[in-house]
């Protein structure tokens, strides 16, 4: 629909014209093709005309036609100009908190009208839900690259203890920009409407860390793990809103302990189980021993 | 309709009170709040009359505005003397801050009233009062934020075109709102509704303004306007995006909104 020349147009500041109308460009050039054939229905055929903007530099604006053709198109679009609204939201977080007048000022640098906030929920709750996303994916890719690094030689695979410590590090150092107004984001996401999504998100997160530190458990310990990891997950990141060492030192001391913490139980528990185990099997031995000796084994 | 509203004029506030209960001034609050305008916001009210929609929008963009000073002062406490002395020379050129209403109406009647009610109520800034047809606005292209048009188009002959012009005159990221009555979808209350809507709003009419008729017409209009979802499809038609409603009261008024994107 000829709603998508503006969205192209508009939201391209010249600062950022090449990426940006790249972007949306390459996705309605490949539907170009049909549209152009079936030009038929076209009632808004003045509107891209008096709309032509200045700052488009690339070519002639397609034609589009009704509703039909573009509506997968147009999906994709709605969705990545809200990212990228949500995305230049981010740097009004510190000075507005995660609200709507975040993203009314996102909107703004995007060439957009504040009202297009109106898009979002009131309460930034996107706009949290975003970022953490925004986080966890960078994580992914961050740990992949380690992995892959590993794999090709270069570095040497880490001990568990030092994986988790490290995973867990990074990940909580991307909160280190919007550290003022954390307590505000951790507060929204425990809103009961934003809790399905934030949870979700949070798992993904805890099994993407256990995926790459190589856990291939199939038993009650995939559970544990995880629950244990989300534990100190959380609890580290309470003591980093409160932290003011210098670049946050006694977080990482506090993390380190945690962790060690966690290992150390999870090797007491496997020696406890074999020692038990042992325990178990020297009983067995003795009793039967007992039984040779009294002669209850033997034959008649 | 002109003369519909003609007749109207002076007593529409008190009808819309007595017909709706006094509901009607919740939908309108509930409006208001779906917007959640920001200070600095260019709003176009069609339709808008008696300036319910605008009143009840500057009181809003005045309290986000005076949420928004506390903040700041609270955040600066250690201000030195040049720094307050320049924040009284801002307040003092604009404590109204940017934000601003055109209230547009096809009927001069209507807009008088408006003005008399806001001075009145004591509002003078950020008004203004324009005649104009939905079908055909009197302003450029793209140059507001936010259009809304409450119980207004159903009473517009040419529905697409208010939605084409609607369009037209919003920015990119501009926001179209439609509050307006609707399709009720619980049947019983349906039952109840077609009962109160012909048999007793006419005779409220006719004692409270002395008009039978216009009433009737109301009500008519009120049946003929097409159902939720058609409406939707009509105002995708126009180009809008991310188009959505909202049903207040199950259905007797509905909130439509739509973005420019």
């Amino acid at each position: 629909m000829e709603a998508e020349a503006p969205v192209r147009c508009q939201l391209c500041p010249p600062q950022r014209a090449l990426q940006a109308s790249a972007a949306l460009r390459r996705v309605s050039d490949e539907h170009k093709k049909e549209p152009a054939a079936s030009s038929s229905q076209h009632q808004f055929d003045s509107h891209p005309t008096d709309q032509q903007p200045e700052q488009e530099p690339q070519g002639p604006r397609p034609s589009y036609t009704g509703q039909g053709g573009q509506e997968s198109e147009d999906y994709e679009s709605e969705e990545q100009l809200q990212h990228r609204i949500l995305t230049a939201a981010l740097e009004f977080v510190p000075e507005h908190g995660w609200s709507a007048e975040a993203i009314a000022e996102g909107a703004k640098t995007l060439g957009l009208s504040a009202a297009a906030a109106g898009m979002f929920h009131n309460d930034g709750s996107e706009l949290v839900l975003h970022f953490v996303s925004q986080c966890n994916t960078e994580l992914s890719e961050l740990l992949e690259q380690e992995q892959k690094l590993v794999q090709l030689g270069e570095t040497e695979k880490k001990t568990t203890e030092q994986f988790l410590r490290d995973a867990l590090e990074a990940r909580l150092r991307m909160l280190i920009p919007y550290i003022e107004k954390w307590p505000q984001a951790i507060s929204i996401l425990l809103l009961p409407h934003n809790i399905p999504s934030s949870l979700n998100l949070l798992t993904s997160m805890i099994d993407d860390i256990w995926h790459y530190a190589g856990d291939q458990s199939t038993d009650l310990n995939w559970y544990t793990r995880r629950a244990v990891l989300t534990g100190i997950y959380n609890t580290t990141e309470l003591v980093m809103i409160q932290d003011t060492s210098p670049d946050f030192e006694d977080t990482w001391r506090f993390l380190e302990n945690r962790v060690a913490d966690a290992v150390n139980m999870h090797n007491t528990a496997k020696q406890i189980k074999s020692t038990g185990e042992a325990l178990v099997q020297g009983l067995m031995g003795a009793a039967v021993t007992v039984k040779n000796l009294s002669g209850l084994n033997q034959r008649r | 309709v002109y003369q519909v509203f003609e007749n109207v004029a002076q007593k529409y506030d008190i009808m819309n009170d007595s017909m709706s209960l006094g509901i009607h001034r919740l939908w309108k609050d509930v409006l208001l709040h779906k917007m959640n305008p920001s200070p600095g916001t260019l709003l176009l009210d069609v339709a808008g009359g008696t300036g319910d929609i605008a009143f009840r929008f500057i009181n809003y963009v005045n309290s986000v505005r005076e949420r928004q000073l506390r903040r700041k002062l609270k955040n600066h406490q250690n201000l030195s003397w040049q720094e307050i002395a320049d924040s009284y020379q801002e307040e003092a050129v604009k404590p109204f801050g940017d934000s601003q209403v055109v209230v547009c109406d096809i009927n001069k009647e209507m807009l008088k009233v408006g003005r008399q009610k806001a001075q009145r109520l004591g509002y003078s800034e950020g008004l203004s009062w324009v005649v104009g047809n939905a079908e055909e606005l009197p302003f450029g292209d793209e140059k507001f934020d936010v259009y809304t048009i409450a119980f207004g188009i159903r009473n517009v002959t040419h529905i697409d075109l208010a939605l084409q012009e609607a369009y037209r005159v919003l920015k990119p990221g501009g926001r179209f709102l439609c509050l307006e009555f609707s399709q009720v979808n619980n049947p019983l209350l349906s039952r109840l509704y077609d009962l109160y809507s012909f048999q007793i709003i006419p005779v409220l009419g006719e004692v409270i303004a002395g008009d039978w008729k216009s009433y009737q017409y109301l009500v008519e209009s009120i049946r003929r306007f097409p159902p939720q979802e058609e409406f939707k499809a009509m105002i995708e038609d126009a180009g809008f995006l991310k188009v959505d409603y909202q049903n207040l009261t199950s259905g007797i008024v509905a909130i439509h909104s739509g973005f420019k994107l």
